[in-house]
């Protein structure tokens, strides 16, 4: 397939670009026109597109022999509008090119942030059918913006201008990103509260992410669906605050901070936004009922509708993908330029390692 | 200008950026103000703001909108390159008009557009939010009932970061339309020191400015301004900067009595004057006075960082009085001589960094708008 990828610099989309590339599809990555990537630094049948999003539709011409989108594209910092901008703004100019080029089919990447956390019961099961946040200006802007663009999706595939999956991914991790904020509050760069020690934590490793993301624009059957995307090796928190403090250097130092003592303290100061501030209070996310639950609630998770509809399984364990996460090259180096190209496939495929024998 | 006498006048806003929370926030909360649509390009964000604060109906072309809502009042809050022409539509649609800063891009281009509004019975206004500030009332207040005397040295002075990487202005895939204005993005916030520094000044006579790009680059037309302002005896230093810690936005006035600094950022006036105890004793106590005042400005400062409360408290002030003229065909807080000026000098400061072709003799002209 001829695959146009957003985002293709950021973590995940790295990662996208080369396992379309080994899956031996034709990748076009639209970047932004600073950006430091370049199409000549991968081996296979790529080009680069620069274009932002923001400033407006792609011209036709990028859009030319694509038969699917990967939208990865969107902000997770700055203010309201800043991430407005970006990952609404930007998805509205991205359809708008589509539609003009006729293009229809779009994978679109949202998040977990986007679920209700306090409307679902603690320990129960977090799946697709789940509520999305019904207040998301209370948590923040990141889950708002991605609840309003995967509604703008939502409404152009029920116009018939989409074709679209709406892929949510866990808490994405990989080289350079394995502290998450799942893992508790950072108070600084040397201190972390933990509560919350027995809350699964939702990991999608990036290699096993990209993949799914891959899959899912290959696959017709996944038109029209909204997929959880998690590993199946999803460890509590303590475990992998264990697994990293052995592992990954420098290591914060952790707090632990009982669940139940911070539900209260955030209930706290929910009651005194609401009743002495008028609602008006901007509360660090620590004591904001909304985000605790959101990053800490005890809950399970399944990603059996994703395996279902895209045949996917994780490639890598939990051990494997830490591993692959703190080694020296890319986890994608075997589709860099400097390996020939009939070599890396041969790389590619003896890097593969069931998780199975992972674990 | 033709009185409305309305009881409830029906607004509309043109362009749905970040500063259009603070006017937004205001007409959906106002009494007697009905905000009958928003308009933006972008669909996706003209139907977020009209969800965010009620409004009747979002639109992304102005001229629909106009037709649809017969506005009484629009507020202009699009890039400055385009304010002379929405604004100009605005009135032809019969509508008073609020622009944010800068209304024109010149003394010729302001002078123009006040005449199509009077020819019409209209109104125009520019914001000029910040002299509305709790600090600069204070101050303006002390000078009026003469407590700082004569008015002798002014600085207006800002320093914010804006070349910091991940800002809106430092944005090199997208670069601000600022940009593009005579004097980049400092254009952007020249209207501002102004205002400040004419509310002092009481007018110009001459201006000498250096305007620099310290930073370097393509970019950044300039990053740094500074300026001297003379009007007779009155010596007034503005300064921007992105250079120095921390950010801050002070006005300093000093008189034959006295000295004040409005803090902005951190709202707050320093003053020191005689005080009971003669020249002696008036050091001392004004420090005491000073340190006192400094620390309950710590705690309120506090309270306004968890209340969310920003430098735009005087917006609301400002937006207050305005339709306040707007209902009752008063004058606004904003006069002509205001706007005209602020863009005459903000038209000299221009002259010196050799970026107008186009530049009006200023001398004198902003005493003649007194």
């Amino acid at each position: 397939m001829r695959l146009l990828i957003t985002g293709a610099s950021g973590f995940l989309g790295r990662h996208v670009v080369a396992e379309a590339l080994r899956r031996g599809h034709s990748v076009r990555a639209l970047v932004r026109p600073r950006s430091k990537f370049a199409a000549s630094d991968w081996s296979g049948d790529i080009d680069e597109a620069r274009a932002d999003l923001r400033a407006g539709p792609p011209p036709s011409e990028i859009f030319t022999g694509v038969e699917a989108v990967i939208h990865l594209a969107a902000d997770k910092s700055g203010d309201l509008h800043a991430q407005f901008g970006s990952t609404v703004g930007g998805t509205e100019k991205l359809v708008q090119g589509m539609a003009a080029a006729g293009l229809k089919r779009l994978v679109l990447t949202s998040s977990f942030s986007v679920y209700d956390y306090t409307r679902i019961r603690m320990l129960s099961v977090l799946d697709e059918a789940s509520p999305v946040a019904a207040h998301p200006e209370a948590r923040d802007a990141y889950c708002w913006t991605k609840l309003l663009q995967e509604q703008l999706v939502r409404r152009e595939a029920e116009a018939g201008r989409l074709e679209a999956t709406i892929l949510r991914p866990g808490v994405i991790f990989g080289p350079g990103e394995l502290w998450t904020a799942r893992l508790g509050f950072k108070l600084s760069d040397k201190l972390w509260i933990r509560t919350g020690a027995w809350s699964q934590m939702p990991l999608s490793y990036v290699e096993n992410c990209a993949e799914a993301v891959v899959l899912a624009a290959e696959t017709d059957a996944a038109i029209g669906a909204t997929l959880n995307v998690l590993d199946d090796d999803t460890p509590t928190q303590r475990r992998l605050c264990r697994i990293l403090a052995a592992s990954v250097v420098p290591t914060p130092r952790i707090v632990p901070v009982a669940f139940s003592l911070m539900r209260g303290i955030a209930g706290l100061g929910g009651l005194f936004n609401r009743f002495v501030c008028g609602g008006r209070a901007k509360i660090p996310q620590i004591l904001k009922s909304e985000s605790l639950m959101a990053r800490c609630k005890p809950l399970r998770y399944s990603n059996a509708k994703l395996k279902e509809t895209l045949g996917w399984t994780p490639h890598y364990g939990l051990d494997e993908a830490l591993a692959r996460s703190t080694t020296a090259t890319p986890p994608y180096d075997d589709v860099l330029a400097k390996i020939p190209t009939v070599a890396a496939g041969a790389h590619a495929q003896k890097s593969r390692t069931p998780s199975g024998s992972a674990t | 200008m033709t009185a409305t006498r309305k009881r409830t006048l029906r607004t509309a806003v043109i362009g749905t950026g970040k500063i259009s929370d603070e006017h937004l926030s205001f007409v959906a909360s106002a009494p007697d103000v009905e905000l009958a649509g928003v308009c933006d390009l972008s669909a996706c964000s003209a139907q977020f703001a009209a969800a965010r604060f009620g409004a009747a109906a979002y639109f992304t072309s102005h001229a629909a909108m106009l037709e649809d809502c017969e506005p009484d009042v629009v507020h202009v809050l699009t890039p400055p390159a385009t304010h002379d022409r929405l604004t100009r539509d605005c009135l032809a649609a019969g509508a008073n008009v609020i622009v944010e800063k800068p209304i024109a891009l010149s003394g010729a281009a302001f002078e123009s557009l006040w005449a199509e509004a009077e020819g019409r019975g209209l109104s125009i206004v520019e914001n000029h939010n910040y002299r509305f500030n709790g600090p600069i009332q204070t101050v303006h207040d002390l000078l009026t009932r003469g407590e700082l005397g004569d008015v002798t040295d002014v600085e207006v002075r800002l320093s914010l970061p804006i070349r910091n990487e991940g800002g809106r202005y430092a944005d090199e895939n997208l670069p601000a339309g600022s940009h593009q204005l005579p004097a980049g993005v400092i254009h952007e916030f020249v209207t501002h020191l102004s205002y400040l520094t004419l509310l002092f000044t009481g007018g110009f006579d001459s201006t000498r400015a250096t305007w620099s790009n310290h930073g370097g680059g393509d970019l950044f037309k300039f990053d740094d301004l500074d300026a001297l302002v003379l009007n007779g005896s009155t010596h007034a230093r503005i300064r921007f900067t992105c250079q120095t810690f921390p950010d801050a936005f002070t006005v300093t006035v000093r008189g034959t009595e006295g000295m004040a600094v409005a803090d902005l950022f951190l709202p707050h006036v320093y003053l020191e004057k005689p005080r009971a105890g003669g020249d002696k004793l008036s050091p001392m106590v004004n420090r005491f006075v000073n340190g006192k005042s400094l620390m309950k400005t710590a705690w309120t400062g506090l309270q306004d960082k968890i209340m969310q409360r920003t430098a735009y408290e005087g917006l609301t002030r400002f937006l207050e009085g305005t339709y306040e003229a707007f209902r009752t065909g008063g004058t606004p807080p904003v006069t002509h001589d205001d706007m005209l000026m602020t863009v005459r000098l903000v038209d000299a400061l221009l002259a010196d960094a050799g970026q107008r072709e186009a530049h009006l003799g200023m001398a004198g002209h902003g005493r003649a708008a007194q």
